[in-house]
This record gives structure tokens, C-alpha cells and sequence, in this order.
């Protein structure tokens, strides 16, 4: 027989107790595992859709003068372009270290054409990655895939009466509306927007790029580093990045898991005083037995020993059964949360962490009782002598 | 060869504005192999005197020494190994863990010793043996009748062989049959060579006892063995 038999015997007595303090500390570990897992499901969808929301990083041709340019309206002075970014040097993005966090890569050439006796500005595109930037967009048809297709923004249908299916002429060349853009607000409405090789085809612009929208985000790749490598692989050109958008998803996300913490520390401290409680009343109840202990010669380690080993069963399997039931209670919530488009992806750290942290938490709480039944005098402990 | 020596031992307890003094200038000493009875009245001394001989309480004044170790010089926990080592209780009430088994009730101050598994079980086996219940073995102490919880609680108290039994009240909860049985269990203890020390309200028991000592208000009343020790009361 040994200390921790002694330990098992009075758990299985007192069943009642263990399993209620198993259940206290098993819906607060539960309780913040939940809270951690939807936290991190929701995080890395909003990140994942963020990430392809608009882009963060502008790059565009290196400019010796100042853009007297502010929200479309020109203020005056010279806002020339002296050259265009070559095409083939957008593989240099490919070569940066945080490759992997470059979600979306938008090239563009813009440049003006004449259409119906009108100037009017063009933009090519590279459909897929542009359609994914600006999710906002709605679009009546559909977008433009290749050849001579146009997208025509809310401006210039309103002024020269496009509807779907309708050819235009071109700089001599024929285009048909696929699709109309519907009012966005900013300067895409003044647009006809065509694939990018034959936007830089009517533009004489081959091989041209007139700038370059990035999409980047995540946890551990901040955006300005990423523009320094992006700067140093495209030398000839500006890198710049948008502030305001990389602050206010980060801010919307540290919130998230602000305030996902601030649960958890609230449970934890709940599942603190749950174990403190319960084991001062324990050791109150077994204050004679305790007696008997040190009364036969069991050394104050001894019976520290015993009390914690109690806590420290009770605190692993409460944080066991209650890391499962937080995965149970995850996988039940997500379908709910955020149209079911949330995925739960297991995590062997948090897992770890939630034992751990019932152990902690278990033990902490129970160490000032221990320490109060280990200084238990066994002539007060034992009335009968 | 004395096994016990107080010396002016004296206990006071104080509670609030109230002192008594529980044990005042007491000096006994007791020699090996005896059987001695504690009697007196309720408040006597008999309790305290117990509790200090088992190195339970401190005393306010005076020395303790058994087999010549002075117990209260010694640090804390060593006071627990020495309780362990040297001395076997008996309580009032047998004082058994009621969610253990007869056998992991002896086994009890073996679990901390550096005995196996098997030695353990053993030894607690042979005592429960020793004291005839060999067949209630895996009974738990309310399935057992108070004589055989107080027989457990005498192996329990035997288990480490320690050089000195101390027996409070062993046979207040039992009738007069099953505290003769007790008390001749005891006795076969005592003949070979156990040194008891009992305290009892029982005149009954006198007779097993080699030695009384009778306390009233902390002071020793009456010794029936002053030729076989010393004892002497300072005023």
C-alpha cells in the first residue's frame, strides 16, 4: 500500500464530492476550450477572408513628384507617370520569404481610350485575382474572362445607355459587355475593365503593369516587412502599405481574442475558487482523519502529499473530460457561428495546455488547504486524545 | 532499563482568560516490559498525560525521553518519524479509516515506510493474525463489531513493532465480554515483552495491569509500583 492507494480509497468514498469537483472544473475547462476553438476556428476563416478582402499593399511606379490627388479630385500639378513596371519583374514576388502570406497578387495597366467620340479610362485586369479583391463588386452578367470582353462601371452605362450583349468599337476593335458593374462609389465606376492582355493589347502597353494590388495578412508576417522585402525585389517601383486596412483587421481580431481571454481568466478563476472551496470543506471534514495520520507518523509532506495528489487527479481528469466536451461543444457551435464556413482543426497545444492548465488551476487552489492540513496539530486534529 | 522518563513535566492550557494546568511537575519513569494503567477522574491528566508521552502535545515545561531520545528536542517531522517508529496507538474510539479494509488499515503506517508491496501485506497479514482476525481481512470497519475494530486498531498500532504501546480507553465502547477478550489480547502483548501504557475509567482492568497510577488534577494520587520505579512528585 502506498500514499496514493490511501488517495484513490477516499476519492471512490466520497464520490459525491469528486464527482462534483470533476464537473465544476470540467465545464470550466470546457467552457475555455470552447471559447479557444471557436475563437481560433472564427480567427483563421475571418483572417482567411480578410486576407482575400481588398488589398493591403499598393505597388505602384516609381514617382519622383508628389500625388496632388486626394479621394479622385485633382488638386493641381504635374501627376505623370514616367514609366510603367514590367510585367515580367512581378516573379521577383515569388522569391520573398513570406511568400506564403501573399494571398492575392492584382496586376493592372490603366490607360485612356476613345469610345464613342469620348475619352474614357480603361483598366486590364487579371480577372481571377482582381474579382477576388474586390468581393464588394456586383456584378449584372458576368465578369470578363478573355479576349475582347468588357466590364462596364455604373458611370459610363448611365451615360451612354449599356446594357449586356452590346459591342463597342474600341481604338478600332470590337468589345462585347458581358457584364455592368453595379454603383461602387469610387473611381471603378468611371471604368471599362477588360482581361489584362488585351487592355495592354488596345493600350500598346505589352508587358506593361501600371500598378500592383496586394492582399497579405496573417499573425506572424507583419505587412511592413513584407514591404521591404517587396521593395527589394521590385526596386523600381513604390511599395506602400495600407495602414488603415492592416490596422483595423488586426484590431478586429485582437478584440476577438481579447475578449475570448477575458472569458477564460474569468472561468479559470471561477474553477479556482470551485476547488479552493471544496477542499477547505473536505479538509474540514477530515480533520480527525487527518489526526490519525499524523498521529501514526505521517510527516506533514505526507499528508501535503495526499491532499494534492486528491487535486491533482481530479484537476487531470476534470481537464481531460473537459478538453472533449470543449471539442464536442466546438464542432456543435461552429454550424451555427459564421454560416457553418468556420472549420474546427485540431490543436495538440491547446489540448495540452487545457490538462495542464486544470492541473495548475487544480493545484494552486488546493495548495493553501494542503498546506492548512498539513499544519493540522494531530492532538487538536484527534478530540479523543 | 527505563523506557520512559518525564521530568517535572507540566501542561497548562489556556483558553482565553481561563488556565488549567493539565499536568503539573510530573515526574514518572517507566521501565521497559511494563504494564502500566493511568486512572483518575475526568480532567485528571490522564488524556494529556498520553498525549504528551505520544509526542502529540507539547509540554509547557519539563522533559520528555523515551529509550532515551528527548522527544520534544526533536524537529517536527522527526517527531513524526518517531511516532512511527517508536510508538503504536490505540484510540478511544479505534479511530479506523472507514473507506479501508481491515488488512489497509494495518498496512496504514506501513505506507509511508520503504517496505514493498508484498512485505507490507505481510506484515500487516501476520498482525491481523496475531490479534484473530485472520479471516476479516477484507472487511471494512463497519462490517466488523466493535471488538474486532478494536483488535484492527491494535494491530494497526503493532504493525512497525514499536517499543511502546499507548491505549486510550481501549475498552470504553465495548461490553464486558468483548473488553476481556480485548484486554487479554493485551495482556499476551505485555507477557512477551510489549510495554503498554493504558489509560482507563474501567476499575475492571486492574488486574491485567503490573503497575497503576492514579492522577487527580494533574498531580499522581497514588503509584502502586513505586518499588519497581521511581516516581516522585514535585511540589
Amino acid at each position: 500500500m502506498r500514499l496514493e492507494h490511501i488517495v484513490f480509497h477516499n476519492l471512490r468514498r466520497r464520490k459525491g464530492r469528486a464527482i462534483f469537483l470533476v464537473i465544476g472544473l470540467m465545464i470550466g475547462v470546457a467552457t475555455v476550450v470552447t471559447l479557444l476553438s471557436l475563437t481560433d476556428a472564427l480567427s483563421m476563416h475571418a483572417q482567411h477572408e480578410l486576407e482575400n478582402f481588398g488589398a493591403n499593399i499598393i505597388v505602384t511606379p516609381r514617382s519622383e513628384q508628389l500625388n496632388l490627388n486626394y479621394g479622385g479630385v485633382q488638386l493641381g500639378g504635374v501627376n505623370l507617370v514616367p514609366h510603367e513596371i514590367e510585367q515580367v519583374s512581378l516573379v521577383n514576388i515569388d522569391s520573398i520569404p513570406n511568400r506564403r502570406n501573399v494571398a492575392t497578387i492584382g496586376p493592372k495597366v490603366l490607360g485612356t481610350v476613345e469610345m464613342q467620340g469620348q475619352r474614357v479610362m480603361m483598366m486590364g485586369v487579371d480577372p481571377v485575382a482582381e474579382f477576388k479583391l474586390k468581393r464588394w463588386w456586383s456584378i449584372a452578367g458576368r465578369p470578363v474572362e478573355q479576349g475582347a470582353e468588357l466590364l462596364v462601371g455604373d458611370a459610363l452605362v448611365k451615360r451612354f445607355g449599356l446594357a449586356i450583349g452590346d459591342t463597342l468599337q474600341i481604338n478600332g476593335q470590337d468589345f462585347t459587355v458581358v457584364g455592368l458593374l453595379a454603383k461602387t462609389g469610387s473611381q471603378d465606376d468611371q471604368l471599362l475593365i477588360s482581361p489584362l492582355s488585351t487592355a495592354q493589347s488596345v493600350l500598346g502597353k505589352e508587358g506593361k503593369i501600371s500598378m500592383v494590388e496586394i492582399a497579405a495578412l496573417c499573425h506572424d508576417c507583419p505587412v511592413n516587412d513584407m514591404v521591404n522585402q517587396l521593395q527589394q525585389v521590385l526596386p523600381e517601383t513604390d511599395v506602400q502599405a495600407v495602414q488603415q486596412v492592416v490596422k483595423t483587421r488586426m484590431h478586429a481580431l485582437d478584440q476577438f481574442r481579447l475578449f475570448a481571454w477575458g472569458v477564460a481568466v474569468t472561468v479559470v478563476i471561477i474553477g479556482a475558487l470551485l476547488v479552493f472551496v471544496t477542499m477547505m470543506g473536505a479538509i474540514s471534514e477530515r480533520t480527525r482523519e487527518i489526526g490519525i495520520f499524523r498521529a501514526i507518523g505521517y510527516r506533514r509532506r505526507h499528508v501535503l502529499h495526499l491532499v494534492l495528489m486528491e487535486a491533482a487527479i481530479v484537476s487531470v481528469l476534470a481537464g481531460v473530460m473537459g478538453y472533449l466536451a470543449g471539442v464536442l461543444a466546438t464542432l456543435a457551435a461552429l454550424p451555427l457561428l459564421d454560416g457553418g464556413k468556420a472549420v474546427w482543426h485540431l490543436n495538440p497545444a491547446l489540448a495540452v495546455a487545457a490538462v495542464a492548465a486544470a492541473l495548475v488551476v487544480g493545484l494552486v487552489a488546493a495548495l493553501q488547504p494542503a498546506l492548512r492540513a498539513s499544519r493540522l496539530e494531530p492532538s487538536e486534529a484527534l478530540r479523543a486524545l | 532499563m527505563k523506557l520512559i522518563n518525564l521530568q517535572e513535566v507540566t501542561k497548562r492550557y489556556v483558553t482565553g482568560a481561563d488556565c488549567v494546568t493539565a499536568l503539573d511537575k510530573l515526574t514518572l519513569s517507566v521501565k521497559e516490559g511494563t504494564f502500566l494503567g493511568v486512572m483518575g477522574p475526568s480532567g485528571s491528566g490522564k488524556s494529556t498525560l498520553l498525549s504528551v508521552l505520544g509526542a502529540l502535545t507539547r509540554p509547557t515545561s519539563g522533559t520528555v525521553t523515551i529509550d532515551d531520545i528527548d522527544v520534544y528536542g526533536l524537529a517536527t517531522e522527526k517527531q513524526a518519524d518517531f511516532r512511527r517508529e517508536y510508538l503504536g496507538f490505540i484510540f478511544q474510539s479505534h479511530n479506523l479509516i472507514p473507506y479501508l479494509s481491515a488488512l489497509e488499515n494495518v498496512m496504514l503506517p506501513l505506507a509511508v515506510s520503504k517496505f514493498s508491496s508484498a512485505e507490507k501485506r505481510r506484515r500487516a497479514s501476520a498482525m491481523l493474525a496475531r490479534v484473530g482476525l485472520p479471516d476479516r481481512m477484507l472487511h471494512l470497519p463497519q462490517q466488523l463489531s466493535g471488538g474486532e475494530q478494536e483488535r484492527v486498531a491494535i494491530a494497526r498500532a503493532l504493525v512497525n513493532n514499536p517499543p511502546l504501546l499507548l491505549a486510550d480507553e481501549p475498552t470504553g465502547s465495548l461490553d464486558t465480554a468483548t473488553s476481556r477478550q480485548v484486554m487479554e489480547l493485551l495482556a499476551e502483548l505485555h507477557r512477551s515483552g510489549q510495554t503498554i501504557v493504558m489509560v482507563t475509567h474501567n476499575r475492571d482492568n486492574l488486574e491485567w495491569f503490573d503497575r497503576t497510577v492514579y492522577l487527580r488534577d494533574g498531580l499522581v494520587e497514588k503509584d502502586t509500583g513505586k518499588s519497581d520505579c521511581s516516581l516522585s512528585q514535585a511540589m
